[in-house]
């Protein structure tokens, strides 16, 4: 690993300041010599396995602000402080019964012990854990742009099939987030510029060509808050994750559905999918599908067709196309026979 | 940089012979019962050794660190305190499972130096001190709940994590919530009637 | 109810709790890399990323930098250190420094040594080299890769089993099954990271590391050296899982001794998860064709089995079950052939059952198949074809309860409620299905030596070079001690792992209880002999019981007639304070340098196939029954039962605990693990416990292990037969079945993944 400075700043302010100067103002994040780290369960990892280089590394565990660990919930949104640990939404009981998908996208996410340290903040940022990214000897356009994608020709099982580009097929592993852009979350972000508020769905960039910039953060900015807004949604939801075993593994496919019915008849769905794609991936036209429908297995059968109609298989995520259909197709009808 | 300084006033290489046990290694570890060091450790240069001051098993440790150390390899290579165990080293198998101010973590993926100040405890500040054992240690031994012991002390610390979160309430509550400790010898129906048997009469620690 | 503790059965010993269960509950038992080591320097490994070719440049000057580094050992500075031989001690005959040539990616090319961890670890990624590269082959779809017949190549397979006529048999057949398997590369990864600790105190040296053969490497370690045998000390008292993989040593230990005598101080290096994957030994991938004929009365009338399996380029390394699938049921005639590939790979090497594993995992498959071709109950197409001996030599079975544990089990899972139409059976969402398959592993014996002091306080000692891999040799030993000696087991401690202890024989091949226990029996034996005698002597406490039958409990020997003498008044007449004895076991059928091979770490193996009175097995039966979702096609195992007859069970607590982890292991081999290689490169890909999927604690439900009881005096004086293997043999097979059962896909390559189940 690559020796890094150590500084614990005391508030918000103060974190900018140092990352402001430290990084160069139009590095990516993660390519920034001054790093922040919360719960570190993806950075220290990705430092030991010498992917994440930073020279200083800005521990956000000692800010102040109070909010930053709050957990607010009202009629209309719930709000979470980016420092606030997965495991403790999780656990929060009006989240269970009120918003079940953001409490099961979290709960069915990495193991115990991750869930204690990550936080949502930093969760949503996670890297990809593509085989070919992890470990610096072979070529990456996300590590070294420019250097080929060795996952394209190579053992891709657990690659995208949405979202990719010639130059990167790296799967987004994340669950919270998927459950984030299926409600339309936003994200608040501050910065040495000020502060601004995001949809989450303009969080995250497609690989495109330039693999290496995965977000629409700037290195001087950190994630202060997320925002999930509630409505008649939101109790009837469900995130669905389907994996090589029944617990602590990445999802080969899921689907974070929120419903909201008029009797057997959809009037409004939200839909992402995990797993299967490049970055959080909300499927809008599986939703247009089902809008005015009476939701029935022919209906969620025609809604994963869409959902998937641009999917570009490779030589072993195949399978991902109509695993991901079969997922979407379960995760809708068990959310219509959820009780509201 | 064979020069790097060292502020700390504790050579490199002294601090290194230092690790021979943790009874060997009290005249070289500044251990003191005092209340941990507030304020946050900050190195000016990154070969520079961090001070860290955090406590362990109820005991005051001030470390002079690389950045860089876990806080698996700090306990393990520093402090002498071997039973929390390296099984990957990066979050995947839970063999290192400590508890951080009563939570259960991953200590290799958590830099030492992000420890400041806090309460940590391993498995071997467990047991009282006439020897008695944790409920929890005691289950594992009447369910053998174990054939090697290597992932043992990660899967004790994150079984009384999982109780104390309260997520052991059934079965398939344990199993899934315990699911972040590997058992290569498989004995995880045995974990599961241990922390069932632990359940009811395990302290918080 | 404890199930970890079940009621012994006839021949079945006390659930005795483990003798270390202490230590292992509070991080107080030592594994190697734990030991406190003063002065140590870290090294950490840096590794090939081609899989062929030459190393022309090793570029080191920026690891040589790095603050605190110490060392680099890398091309000729292992020139005068002899080259590892591949062998049961030695994993491969490739000696990554000794020239400039990649055999396999993840090959040594240098060992940093530093002040700390972090700048060894520093250092080493900053070695970059310059490879004249070659394309490499990875395995059986490659090009490049040479054939070649196994038999005679290593001593695993003398020759392939054949019996009767198979060509006149097969065409004949009325039914007939010829069908292809296969089974992925896998690696152990035991949970301990793979280590060595290296210490020299002059011209001895004592490593710590990890092992399954203390005496074996002792040997082989100082061969590589050029030592004196007695000079050097392999320590490895708790070992954190194995499975085979501790078993051979690899090339690191020596380097890792060269660069402590380099620098003058001790070593350690432990290695990371990824580099094991290439640094140690893994189960090759294999692939079987099966060709089975039966008559319409579900007699086998032909069996043919094929194997290939992958090693690397220089090392003939070979498991050829083929010696047990043929020797499995009654076939009317038998035609066997195994091949291995060499390819541009680690060599292999032992992996829990590892001849049995892949081969009887495709024979079990076939046997589901004609049972099914035959519309045949799969239990009762076994029945019929029970042997009254093996087919191959014809002798016969030591013991076989191959049916008893088929009814057990049947009875214990509900067999009968299977409505054997296939997708018949429902829940919701939920397919179900349930099959069964044959577990069966050899029972072996090697030589072993042990020592039993008993003291007048009535403690006893035993010390055996033999390894707790996990499980509960340690424990066992001692309570054969404490029931021969009428001693509590709290009075007894055990040593093992140590290379300066009696020697024991690698445990490997489930032989250790067997041989162990041998050992210690006769050692006991020779203890109680000589306090009998001091108790019956003239000045002796039972004096003029001469005739009588005595025996030890209690503390105490007792005569038959009621009489009984403490321990310490029977010491105190023969005016000793303790009685110490050292045993020297050979199995029957031992050739005369059986215990001189046993100290030069090359024991024999008697027993399984090999022994002129009667083949040796254990056996088992298992069925499972899957959940798989009509949607999604995720697979689940909610129960499993298992039944096994091994002969004397010293101790039901570690013998249930043993036989289900074998069977989680099936599972795990059924539906979860394999090791991906990158066909382009030859390339490990999942090199981690992320990617490299092994089951958790939430894949597990309901095991059942069942232990029936059984009596076998011909397998050894123990009546031990191992069953640290036996459990997850058979295991995927059921698996297989019970997905067959469920959806109708018949799959034959494992694991079985969503992918090979989706419409």
């Amino acid at each position: 690993m690559r020796p890094f400075t150590y500084e614990r700043p005391k508030n918000v302010p103060a974190a900018l300041a140092l990352a402001s100067k430290f990084a160069a103002k139009d590095d990516p994040p993660t390519e920034a010599d001054a790093q922040f780290i919360a719960g570190g369960t993806n950075l220290a990892d990705y430092m030991k396995l010498g992917v994440a280089r930073p020279e200083r590394l800005l521990d956000l565990n000692g800010l102040s602000e109070a909010s930053l660990r709050q957990i607010k919930i009202t009629d209309k949104s719930i709000r979470f402080g980016a420092l606030v640990r997965m495991g403790e939404a999780a656990d929060r009981e009006e989240i269970r019964s009120g918003c079940p998908v953001i409490a099961q996208s979290l709960q069915l996410a990495a193991s115990g012990q991750l869930r204690n340290m990550a936080s949502l903040g930093g969760n949503v940022l996670q890297r990809t854990r593509c085989e070919y990214f992890r470990e610096t000897s072979w070529p990456c356009n996300k590590r070294k742009p420019g250097s080929g994608c060795s996952a394209m020709n190579g053992f891709n099982r657990q690659h995208a099939v949405l979202g990719t580009s010639d130059a990167c097929i790296a799967t987004y592993h994340g669950d919270f987030a998927q459950a984030l852009i299926a409600l339309d979350a936003t994200v608040e972000i501050e910065g040495r510029r000020g502060r601004r508020t995001l949809a989450f769905a303009k969080l995250h960039q497609l690989p495109g060509k330039t693999p290496n910039i995965e977000t629409n953060l700037a290195a001087d900015e950190i994630i202060t808050a997320i925002e999930v807004p509630l409505g008649p949604w939101s109790s009837r939801s469900r995130y669905l994750k389907i994996r090589d075993r029944e617990s602590y593994a990445f999802a080969l496919a899921s689907a974070a559905v929120a419903l909201d019915m008029d009797g057997d008849t959809v009037r409004e769905a939200r839909i992402a999918l995990g797993g299967v794609a490049t970055v959080p991936w909300r499927a809008g036209a599986a939703e247009d599908v089902l809008k005015g429908k009476v939701l029935d297995e022919a209906t969620a059968n025609r809604a994963a067709e869409a959902a998937f109609a641009d999917a570009r298989p490779l030589a072993f995520n195949g399978f991902k196309i109509e695993l991901g259909k079969s997922t979407l197709t379960r995760a809708l009808l068990e959310t219509r026979d959820m009780k509201s | 940089m064979s020069d790097a300084k060292n502020h700390s006033g504790l050579s490199r290489r002294m601090f290194m012979t230092g690790t021979v046990s943790a009874a060997a290694a009290a005249p070289l570890l500044a251990k003191s019962t005092e209340a941990a060091e507030p304020s946050p450790a900050r190195s000016a240069e990154p070969r520079e050794l961090s001070a860290v001051s955090m406590r362990i098993n109820r005991q005051a440790y001030n470390l002079a660190l690389d950045n860089r150390t876990s806080l698996l390899d700090a306990l393990r290579d520093h402090i002498g305190l071997t039973g929390t165990k390296k099984g990957c080293d990066h979050g995947q198998c839970g063999a290192c499972t400590v508890l951080v101010d009563g939570k259960r973590v991953l200590s290799c993926l958590t830099f030492a130096v992000m420890a400041q100040g806090r309460e940590i405890t391993t498995i071997e500040g467990l047991a009282s001190k006439d020897g008695g054992l944790h409920p929890m240690q005691q289950a594992f031994i009447d369910h053998d709940a174990f054939q090697c012991g290597y992932c043992t002390p990660g899967q004790i610390m994150s079984a009384i994590g999982c109780v104390n979160e309260g997520h052991a309430g059934s079965q398939d509550s344990i199993r899934e919530y315990m699911s972040g400790n590997l058992c290569r010898c498989a004995a995880y129906p045995n974990i599961v009637d241990a922390i069932v048997q632990a359940r009811d009469e395990t302290r918080k620690v | 109810m404890n199930q970890a503790a079940p009621t012994p059965k006839d021949n079945q010993g006390d659930p005795v709790v483990r003798i270390d269960g202490r230590l292992k509950v509070t991080g107080q038992a030592s594994y190697p890399a734990d030991i406190a080591t003063a002065n140590v320097a870290y090294g950490v490994l840096a590794t090939s990323t081609i899989a062929r070719g030459k190393v022309s440049k090793l570029n080191i000057e920026d690891a040589k930098a790095v603050t605190g580094v110490l060392d680099i050992v890398t091309y000729g500075d292992m020139d005068n250190i002899g080259k590892p031989k591949f062998g049961n001690t030695s994993a491969s005959s490739i000696a990554p420094l000794h020239d400039r040539t990649i055999f396999h990616d993840g090959q040594i090319v240098a060992l940093v040594v530093a002040e700390t961890f972090e700048a060894a670890e520093e250092a080493a990624m900053l070695i970059h080299a310059d490879y004249e590269d070659e394309q490499p082959s990875a395995g059986f779809e490659s090009k490049g890769t040479k054939t070649e017949a196994a038999a005679g190549k290593n001593p695993m397979l003398k020759e392939d089993p054949k019996a009767g006529d198979f060509d006149a048999a097969w065409a004949n057949a009325a039914v007939k099954i010829d069908e292809k398997y296969s089974t992925p590369t896998q690696h152990h990864n035991p949970i301990e990271l793979f280590s060595t600790t290296a210490i020299w105190q002059g011209d001895q040296l004592t490593i710590h590391e990890p092992s399954q053969n203390v005496t074996g490497w002792k040997v082989e370690l100082a061969r590589q050296l050029k030592l004196d045998p007695a000079n050097v000390r392999i320590i490895s008292p708790y070992i954190g899982g194995a499975f085979g993989s501790k078993g051979p040593m690899t090339a690191r230990t020596a380097i890792v001794a060269v660069a402590a005598r380099r620098i003058g101080r001790p070593v350690r290096c432990v290695v990371s998860r990824m580099q094991a994957f290439g640094t140690q030994t893994y189960r090759a991938e294999t692939r079987h064709r099966i060709r089975m004929g039966a008559g319409k009365d579900g007699r086998i009338t032909a069996f043919g089995h094929e194997g290939w399996e992958v090693t690397s380029r220089p090392d003939p390394y070979v498991v050829g079950g083929t010696s047990a699938t043929a020797r499995m049921y009654d076939y009317g005639s038998v035609l066997t052939h195994v091949s291995i590939v060499h390819a541009d790979r680690n060599t292999p090497g032992y992996m829990r059952s590892p001849p049995e594993t892949p081969y009887v995992y495709a024979l079990e498959n076939a046997m589901d198949e004609m049972a099914a071709a035959l519309g045949m109950d799969p239990v009762e197409f076994r029945r019929i074809n029970e042997p009254a001996k093996e087919v191959i030599g014809g002798k016969p079975f030591s013991s076989r309860s191959l049916i008893k544990c088929y009814d057990e089990a049947a009875d214990a899972f509900g067999w009968s409620k299977r409505d054997a139409k296939v997708g018949s059976m429902r829940e919701g969402d939920w397919l179900i299905g349930m099959g069964c398959a044959t577990a069966i592993y050899p029972t072996a014996v090697a030589p072993c030596a042990a020592r039993v002091r008993l003291t007048s306080d009535g403690d006893v000692r035993v010390q055996c070079g033999s390894h707790e891999i996990g499980t509960g040799v340690r424990t066992i030993a001692g309570q054969m001690a404490a029931e021969l000696l009428g001693i509590a087991m709290e009075k007894v401690s055990v040593e093992m792992g140590d290379s300066a202890l009696p020697p024991a024989p690698v445990s490997g091949g489930s032989i250790s209880t067997a041989s162990v226990c041998s050992a210690v029996m006769q050692a006991c034996e020779t203890v109680r002999q000589k306090l009998f005698a001091g108790a019956v002597g003239k000045d002796g406490p039972l004096s003029g019981s001469g005739n009588a039958k005595l025996d030890m409990a209690d503390g105490k020997v007792g005569a038959e007639t009621g009489k009984s003498a403490k321990l310490a008044d029977v010491f105190k007449a023969m005016q000793v304070g303790a009685i110490e004895e050292y045993a020297e076991f050979a199995p029957k059928g031992s050739s005369p340098e059986a215990l001189k091979k046993l100290y030069a770490g090359q024991p024999e193996f008697h027993g399984g196939e090999g022994d002129e009175d009667s083949v040796k097995y254990a056996f088992g039966a298992e069925f499972v029954e899957v959940r798989i979702n009509s949607y999604t096609r995720e697979v689940r195992v909610p129960r499993i039962v298992g039944a096994f007859a091994a002969g004397r069970i010293m101790n039901t607590r570690t013998a249930r605990s043993q036989l289900m982890g074998g069977m989680i292991w099936g599972i795990g081999q059924a539906l979860h693990e394999a090791t991906e290689i990158d066909q382009r490169h030859a390339r490990y890909v999942n090199r981690d416990l992320q990617d490299y999927i092994v089951p958790v604690n939430a894949d597990i439900k309901q095991v059942d292990v069942i232990l029936v009881p059984e009596v076998d005096r011909e397998v050894n004086p123990a009546g031990v037969k191992g069953l640290g293997e036996l459990g997850n043999v058979g295991t995927a097979a059921a698996v297989a079945s019970a997905v067959y059962h469920a959806t109708g896909k018949r799959i034959r390559d494992l694991p079985i993944r969503i992918e090979n189940l989706l419409a």
